[in-house]
């Protein structure tokens, strides 16, 4: 009898976990950010850094996840990463970075071709929410 | 027994040679191309340019930025674009002494004008022998370049360069003049700066090029080769003077994809010019032509590998035809130059370079004595360590490079023994007399 609650409860907190985790927050516990340190050295270490105050070519990526878009006060951002109004989320960095960068921020300084494979770019965004 | 003509022209070959060996060595020491002033007003690391964070070899990323005309910034003000460079050596020739000295101090005036302008000039002072130093202007590469412009919906960039050595503004860099490495030649083409009267900084030029679609670049350019008093009064020994140049045309196209953890190029160059050596000789018609194949695995930066080759051909119709020891030169002949060069650099930190170099020529007895054979077949093997320039380094901003190089020979003048034919008795130079070992260490800041 006792076995048998158990088995309810703990269904029941299983399919409750399930539902958070489908909800909001599925891209960075699909991505493996070991994995996603080694696709920002291949795609984006020669214009970025994650450390903190360290621009190259692009601006710092530290804490970029939950920072809003143009904010780094010492980095000459292009006007139209200046006026875009938006803050860097996981699914926003998923669609800016799945597609060439002029083509989602026209005008922007930014040369990046975009990253097509899912799996990478899942590490991808894995690593760059690590890095706070 | 030889002919006085016969022993000048030996001497002459043997002299070439040390100067050769001289040269490479001074070549494999001073090529710095990761120039410190060039991080500071990117804010990039060293090894982002260059695999094994000191040149001269370029990463994908460091062609870009040279295309780019060296114009690209972190954004954050304006940056001295100087820097400096020395080298120390440790030379063990296998026959002679062996010498330790302070080969080369060298400035650099690097880096951007403004957004179209950048440039690359480089003041080295070199030791000569017996601590005697000259001062010469080594590489410059000023340029002019449009970026972001599009050419039927692609991105294409088109800039201007003026510079002194063709090839040298190369953005994929395996060519001679660029990488550093040509093979040791008694008659070397044009575009080998082991070549004895080399148009290596001699010559004055520059063209238009173009990058279209980030993958097919272009170059169409002239040289003339600079008088004998402006070659003097930049610190140049006149006495390996190029020569009078006129109609030179230099051309150049490559693909070149690059894949992130890959990248590989295919090219092909050509060199047409008429000389004149010495000057008030009659004009010599040459013209090379010439291929080169590189790849890179990158992967993420742990272990890079980097494969080149470049083979060049050289066609000559001589001016004249002199006689030497009753045996007329021949009218025509070739030069050929292959460079073969495997590099492995592990955390862009420990790297060895092998190099396969060979150079042949055309049979002519009157031209190449004592063997007619102006071919030669050398090894450079290079194991160093550069322990900065990284981003995760001590400094990201100036590095240390210490080596370890194995010069070797194995054919020289058209043979492995007895190279400059002595008469029985007589000293005999075998090719791997040639061969020497070298340490050196380079700080650049």
């Amino acid at each position: 009898m006792t076995k048998r609650t158990l088995g309810k409860t703990a269904r029941r907190a299983l399919i409750a976990g399930l539902v958070c985790y489908g909800a909001g927050t599925l891209p960075a516990l699909a991505g493996d950010a070991a994995a996603g340190a080694d696709v920002f050295k291949q795609e984006c270490a020669e214009c970025h850094t994650t450390k903190q105050g360290k621009n190259k070519k692009g601006p710092s990526l530290f804490g970029i996840v939950g920072r809003h878009a143009g904010s780094i006060a010492d980095y000459n951002y292009s006007d139209a990463l200046k006026n875009a109004n938006w803050e860097w989320s996981e699914e926003k960095l998923h669609w800016y970075l799945s597609q060439p960068a002029r083509q989602a921020n026209p005008g922007t300084k930014m040369k990046y071709s975009g990253l097509d494979d899912a799996k990478q770019l899942d590490d991808l965004i894995a690593y760059l929410q690590s890095n706070h | 027994m030889p002919s006085f003509l016969t022993r000048h022209v030996a001497r002459r070959a043997a002299c070439a040679f040390y100067a050769i060996v001289v040269a490479l060595l001074m070549f494999a020491h001073g090529q710095a191309h990761a120039v410190p002033a060039y991080a500071r007003q990117t804010g990039s690391a060293c090894a982002d340019c260059h695999a094994g964070a000191y040149g001269p070899a370029l990463t994908p990323y460091g062609m870009r930025f040279k295309l780019n005309g060296y114009t690209d910034t972190d954004g954050q003000g304006t940056k001295i674009p100087v820097a400096a460079q020395l080298v120390g050596s440790h030379n063990v020739p296998a026959r002679g002494d062996s010498t330790t000295q302070l080969t080369e101090a060298d400035v650099y005036l690097a880096g951007r004008i403004s957004d179209h302008f950048g440039g690359f000039v480089k003041v080295a002072t070199t030791n000569d022998g017996n601590d005697h130093f000259s001062t010469k202007l080594s590489n410059m590469d000023l340029r002019f370049v449009a970026k972001d412009l599009k050419v039927a919906g692609k991105d294409t960039i088109v800039g201007v360069s003026v510079n002194n050595s063709p090839g040298f503004d190369d953005p994929i860099a395996a060519l001679p003049y660029a990488s550093g490495l040509g093979p040791p030649a008694v008659s070397g083409t044009l575009l080998n700066l082991s070549s004895s009267h080399t148009l290596y900084n001699r010559v004055i030029g520059g063209g238009v090029y173009a990058l279209y679609d980030n993958d097919w670049y272009g170059e169409i350019g002239t040289y003339n080769s600079m008088p004998t008093s402006v070659q003097d009064h930049l610190g140049f020994n006149t006495a390996s003077d190029p020569g009078h140049l006129s109609d030179t045309g230099y051309f150049r196209f490559a693909y070149m994809k690059d894949m992130k953890r890959q990248f590989f190029s295919a090219g092909v160059v050509a060199l047409t010019t008429k000389r004149q050596l010495p000057r008030n000789a009659p004009s010599d018609d040459i013209t090379d032509l010439g291929y080169d194949l590189t790849y890179q695995f990158l992967g993420n930066r742990e272990n890079i590998v980097q494969v080149a080759y470049v083979n060049i051909l050289e066609q000559r119709d001589y001016g004249s035809t002199p006689i030497v020891n009753g045996i007329m030169a021949k009218p025509r002949g070739d030069a050929h130059d292959q460079t073969l060069s495997v590099t492995y650099t592990f955390r862009q930190s420990y790297a060895l370079q092998v190099a396969h170099l060979v150079s042949t020529g055309t049979e002519d007895a009157a031209r190449y004595p004592p063997f007619g054979k102006p071919d030669s077949t050398a090894n450079m093997i290079t194991l160093y360590w550069t322990p900065f320039g990284k981003d995760d380094s001590f400094t990201s901003l100036a590095n240390l490079k210490l080596a370890a190089t194995w010069y070797r020979f194995t054919r020289f003048n058209g043979a492995g023994s007895n190279i400059f034919g002595a008469p029985p008795g007589g000293p005999v130079t075998n090719a791997k007399d040639l061969d020497a070992f070298t340490l050196s260490a380079s700080v650049a800041f």
